[in-house]
């Protein structure tokens, strides 16, 4: 997988359990050995990436080791943030009569359902944008596909939402008044412009690439194939496959030898249906990745030029 | 006020006025639309720019207050926007 620590963003995907958060990890791992400074991001409701590490990691980036950090987003608590934030920003801008109402309209409109996925858009938008200076490289370990899709189209959608509500209220100030000064198209604006910056990163082969993450079996096979379709839609460059815990080859336990067996056919499968992303196999370790020994090995394999020169 | 003041505006009135009339009602009609983009939550259509018009949402309150009242609404219709 030559050429993936030199982007910016780098997001692992794929079904519930094979091995994205460990996926995401010995990446961020090696490029932080390569001397980049990373910050490893996870977007799952369900975090693990404290699990994988051994410690509390939170809302805000923490130092794990060297030149990497960790982040668990939170949907509700980004939530909280954002509308807190925004009641501080128009606390002196109104008077106290409209800011009651405004505040309790505020807190209405922010307990909607889908306020917190947004939010969590939001922070991920921003991260992406390259808001925090500190990291050259941030990696995602994402939520399951379904999510992580609707995730990656949510740009698009909301910049066509804004631009018609930018739009309407253009069509509106035409008639009315100077529409350079009016308060809520300059808000518009804004948000319209981080949105385009957001999907241009998003969609630059050059800054960012999605790793598709699956092992050898029927139903991880068919949901990275869908998705791979997808995200081809959405134009979002896709890095690479990674073929997570393959079995050793050389096995006396029959039980063993009849699964390595029907692996190989699901193997010539995903050679075949995916012969043009760039694949790595991982091999099923003797025994399951955690901490940082674990994932160093991991490391060599998905990026093997990317190792510590002295241990 | 002098006479050619007066004057001034009647000929102003007289050649303008239909067409403002015409212009504020469109004004009126856009702007009632753009709060409805913004509102729609208020009235059970999902908005999935909700949180991006948070800070928008105190500018439109009174903008809300005249639709309602241009409705012939006294107080507004909407319990989850008391705005008088």
């Amino acid at each position: 997988m030559r050429g993936l620590l030199e982007k910016k963003v780098l997001f692992f995907g794929g079904k519930g359990g094979v091995g994205k958060t460990t996926c995401a990890s010995a990446t961020a791992l090696a490029a932080s050995h390569a001397g980049k400074r990373v910050l490893l991001v996870s977007t799952d409701p369900a975090h693990s990436t404290s699990d994988i590490f051994d410690r509390e990691i939170g809302p805000e980036p923490v130092e794990l080791l060297p030149n990497l950090w960790g982040l668990e987003i939170d949907g509700a608590l980004e939530s909280r943030r954002y509308v807190a934030n925004v009641k501080q920003q128009i606390k002196g801008l109104f008077g106290d009569h409209i800011l009651k109402e405004a505040n309790k309209q505020i807190d209405l409109a922010a307990s909607m359902p889908g306020a917190e996925e947004m939010a969590l858009f939001d922070r991920i938008g921003g991260l992406i944008r390259g808001e925090d200076t500190r990291f050259d490289l941030i990696v995602f370990d994402t939520a399951p596909t379904g999510h992580t899709l609707r995730l990656i189209r949510m740009p698009e959608l909301m910049e066509a939402w804004i631009r018609a509500l930018s739009r309407s209220r253009q069509a509106m100030l035409g008639i009315e008044q100077d529409d350079k000064t009016d308060p809520v198209l300059m808000s518009l604006t804004g948000r319209l412009e981080g949105l385009r910056e957001f999907r241009a990163r998003l969609l630059s082969p050059r800054v960012s690439a999605f790793m598709l993450v699956l092992v050898a079996e029927r139903l991880p096979i068919e949901e990275t194939a869908r998705a791979l379709e997808q995200l081809n839609e959405a134009g979002v460059n896709v890095g690479g496959l990674i073929v997570n815990r393959i079995l050793p080859e050389t096995s006396p336990d029959p039980f063993l030898q009849s699964r390595h067996a029907q692996e190989v056919i699901y193997l010539d499968e995903i050679d075949r249906r995916f012969a043009k992303l760039s694949r790595v196999r991982v091999p099923q370790l003797p025994s399951d990745v955690h901490g940082v020994t674990t994932l160093d090995a991991l490391s060599e394999i998905l990026v093997p030029q990317a190792q510590p020169s002295s241990p | 006020m002098s006479v050619r003041q007066n004057l001034r505006d009647f000929f102003h009135g007289a050649a303008y006025s239909t067409y403002e009339r015409e212009l504020r009602m469109q004004a009126a009609e856009l702007n009632d639309m753009f709060l409805l983009l913004c509102y729609m939550e208020v009235v059970g259509l999902p908005n999935p720019a909700t949180l991006y018009l948070l800070d928008v949402y105190p500018y439109l309150l009174d903008q809300f207050h005249m639709w309602h009242k241009r409705m012939g609404m006294e107080r507004s219709p909407l319990g989850t926007l008391p705005c008088c």
